[in-house]
């Protein structure tokens, strides 16, 4: 099976959903009118259940095939919120809203998972249930966790899920994939050191809290460079670095620091986890200073399914005749939440030679959506096969 | 097929040359008393073309299969050399000479090539050449690399080479492989660093070289931390810090460091190279220093190629089911790599079960691993080379 031919047919509607999308973007929960287009449009296709405000405003849309006797129901979920970017395209359908962008395609993702939703609902040629959904703040929010918080997998039954997000750099419309762990748990930092403030002539009567931090970003890189296996993956980032004065002879009461460590493995999560607070408080102890550390366990490592994963690229294989195998990838992905609650796979669909995500010139491949919306409605169609 | 049966009634044979081997370790190139068993062993299996000498202590034998039509050489290589270290494992088989060890494994290396010759030259069942390669100097003096220098691949025209080695923790007699990268480059450097001794009474007097000693130790932690793609690996040790001072109140004119870096990949062998010379370079000059560094280039990446292994992998499955074809590379170097960047071919791990680690004083070869080495050295052969 390549490209599904309604697909085709339906590639220019698609298109305009997306472009309407692109103009219009929302940042992390506050998808309401993307959330409203998108549950209108469930409706008009006919979906036999369209829920509306599950992890504050996703959306759910539930679709059943021709037979449901083999008691199969399947998850394919799209997320739909912004970046606060403002966009340098120049494109005719550019953000009407400035410090707001799809720059990370998730408006293709959810025109794709629309137009998969209208032909499945068409034509409903499989035995089962297939739920999609529409999740917002996947952008650092955890939308996808508080779908799960509200009952998403039990409330629709869901057994297994799916998800797609666009690569550039990978040929355009292609696929790839990998199992196990895929995107990376995405920590958060928070450090605050407090010495002891004062006169920038008088260091020696002051606890100096600049010279502790930098001793403390430089001692974090150990984490990466000695305790961490060789082999496995790990970066530990300190991104902002704020003294509590911006004077020229002040020596700072206080030093805020955040960061982010990146893991693909629990283990190496616990580890960082243990060191930071310790490397922290160790060297601000050695100079009299306090740390206090707010390690912020955020994202999980986002993990496929293997067997899930290997259904997932044969379907990529019936579409596309190929699926790639995919990069370890440092980012995180809240569909990780998801993976955590039910067996699933996460794949990616080639953007073709674009900007990176998260760029100011980014712009999803509209040429991507056939081959996109056919893997999502052969996902359904070979997981639940009409059996003749 | 399981294990040959002749190797289980050759076991208790094979067993013996090893643990006499295991009694007399020689180090780098003053393998004679090895090499001269091995020659011996290999003229009484019957073997006349034996070569000696070839890189400096190695030897090469020729066992000429029943036929030559297919006018295939495979090669096959075992390690004769032990480790500068004293054995505290108190076996009766132990080294009898204080500070010299077979702690490698090299005896077990060497014994099951040579069992497996035995059964080559008494079956000769493949149509073909097989070229028996034992080494000298794997544990740091490039013995490979001096077989390859001497001409050994054209001077027998060895089309593919194929190597062993123990894995300690990993269960004895399975076999672990992978595709590209399996073990580290293995580079060097010996840093000087030189600032102006003094009093320590009077540091301003001085510039202080142990200062910007432990500066360029922490900034080198950045190359792996910074640097090197989160993806990849790389290891920067630092495992020697000697001031040219042994004392309470002088501070040194010069501090040595010297260290490893390990890569599984060309581009950051390269990058890492670079990053050391500069760290070095300015950290030293930012604390008044100069730097003098030395960086060798070591053995370079084992790097199995792509068909080769799945040869190699086939084969072992022909032994065992227990054949691991995805094994995690290795940050240790290996010299099979200079014949591995001149011929196609491949290395095998194989299990030595549970026990200390190799290069520990409490080591030793498992010699139940050894029916399971001497079939896989002979699969390679019978299967490369099928009998016509």
């Amino acid at each position: 099976m390549p490209v599904k031919n309604r697909f085709a047919e339906m590639h220019d509607d698609i298109t305009a959903w997306r472009r309407d999308l692109h103009e219009h973007p929302e940042i992390l929960f506050e998808t309401h009118r993307t959330s409203a287009t998108v549950a209108d449009k469930l409706r008009a296709f006919g979906c036999d259940e369209v829920v509306e405000s599950i992890g504050r405003t996703g959306v759910v849309g539930v679709i059943k095939g021709k037979l449901t006797a083999s008691g199969k129901v399947v998850g394919l979920r799209a997320d739909m919120d912004a970046l606060p970017i403002n966009e340098e395209t120049g494109l005719a359908y550019a953000s009407k809203t400035p410090d707001a962008m799809h720059a990370c395609g998730h408006d293709g993702h959810t025109a794709m998972l629309l137009g998969a939703a209208q032909y499945l609902a068409e034509t409903r040629n499989f035995d089962g249930t297939a739920v999609v959904i529409f999740q917002p703040a996947e952008e650092g929010g955890g939308g996808g966790r508080e779908m799960c918080k509200d009952g998403l997998m039990e409330r629709f039954g869901i057994q297994e899920v799916y998800g797609m997000h666009n690569w550039p750099g990978q040929p355009m419309g292609s696929f790839a994939i990998r199992p196990g762990p895929f995107f990376a748990a995405t920590d958060l930092l928070e450090i605050e050191i407090e010495g002891l403030g004062g006169h920038a002539a008088k260091p020696h009567e002051t606890i100096d809290t600049t010279v502790v931090a930098a001793q403390i970003v430089t001692a974090l890189q150990t984490i990466v460079s000695r305790n961490a296996d060789p082999i496995s993956n790990i970066v530990v980032s300190i991104t902002s670095f704020h003294t509590s004065s911006t004077a020229f002879n002040v020596i700072p009461q206080k030093v805020n620091m955040l960061g982010t460590v990146r893991t693909l493995s629990n283990d190496l999560r616990d580890m960082a986890e243990k060191r930071v607070p310790e490397i922290c408080e160790g060297i601000a102890g050695a100079f009299g200073a306090v740390a206090r550390v707010n390690y912020r366990r955020n994202y999980p490592v986002m993990v496929n399914h293997p067997e899930q994963t290997e259904f997932a690229a044969d379907v990529a294989r019936s579409v596309a005749g190929d699926c790639g195998e995919a990069p370890l990838i440092m980012g995180g992905e809240d569909f990780a939440f998801l993976l955590e609650e039910r067996p699933g796979a996460y794949i990616l669909v080639g953007n073709g030679d674009t900007a990176m995500v998260h760029h100011p010139k980014y712009n999803f491949n509209d040429e991507a959506i056939p081959a996109g919306c056919s893997w999502w409605a052969g996902v359904v169609e070979q997981r639940m096969p009409v059996l003749s | 097929m399981p294990i040959k049966n002749r190797f289980a009634e050759t076991h208790a044979e094979i067993t013996g040359w090893r643990r006499h081997l295991h009694t007399i370790p020689e180090l780098m190139f003053d393998v004679h008393q090895t090499a001269a068993f091995v020659e011996e062993k290999l003229r009484a299996f019957g073997i006349t073309d034996i070569t000696t000498g070839i890189g400096k202590t190695g030897v090469v034998a020729v066992i000429e299969g029943k036929t030559n039509t297919s006018g295939r050489t495979i090669g096959l290589r075992a390690d004769m050399d032990a480790l500068p270290i004293n054995e505290a494992t108190g076996l009766e088989y132990a080294s009898t000479i204080p500070g010299k060890m077979h702690a490698c494994g090299h005896d077990g290396h060497t014994a099951m090539l040579l069992g497996a010759a035995q059964y080559l030259a008494e079956t000769r069942n493949f149509d073909g050449r097989c070229v028996l390669i034992f080494q000298p100097a794997e544990e740091g003096g490039g013995g490979g690399n001096e077989m390859v220098k001497d001409g050994m691949m054209d001077r027998w025209q060895i089309d593919e080479v194929y190597g062993m080695h123990n894995m300690p923790d990993y269960p004895v007699g399975e076999f672990a492989i992978r595709e590209g990268a399996l073990l580290a480059a293995a580079d060097e450097f010996d840093i000087q660093i030189v600032g102006q001794g003094g009093h320590a009474a009077a540091p301003h007097e001085a510039i202080d070289a142990n200062l910007a000693a432990a500066h360029v130790l922490i900034a080198l932690q950045s190359i792996a931390s910074r640097n090197v793609d989160p993806i990849k690996q790389v290891v920067v040790s630092v495992c020697t810090l000697r001031s040219d001072t042994d004392s309470h109140n002088v501070l040194p004119q010069k501090v040595r460091l010297r260290g490893t870096v390990r890569t599984l990949d060309d581009d950051v062998r390269d990058l890492a190279e670079a990053r050391v010379r500069d760290i070095v370079t300015h950290t030293a000059a930012a604390h008044q220093c100069t730097a003098e560094i030395i960086y060798d280039r070591g053995y370079p990446i084992t790097v199995n190629h792509a068909e080769n292994t799945v040869f190699a992998a086939d084969a072992a499955e022909k032994v065992t089911p227990g054949v691991w074809r995805d094994t995690p590379p290795i940050m240790a170097g290996e010299d099979f790599s200079y014949m591995l960047n001149v011929r196609p071919g491949a290395y095998m791990m194989i299990g030595n079960g549970d026990g200390p680690t190799v290069h520990h004083p409490m080591y030793d070869f498992n010699d139940e691993a050894i029916p399971a080495g001497c079939s896989w050295f002979a699969e390679m052969v019978e299967t490369r080379m099928p009998a016509a």
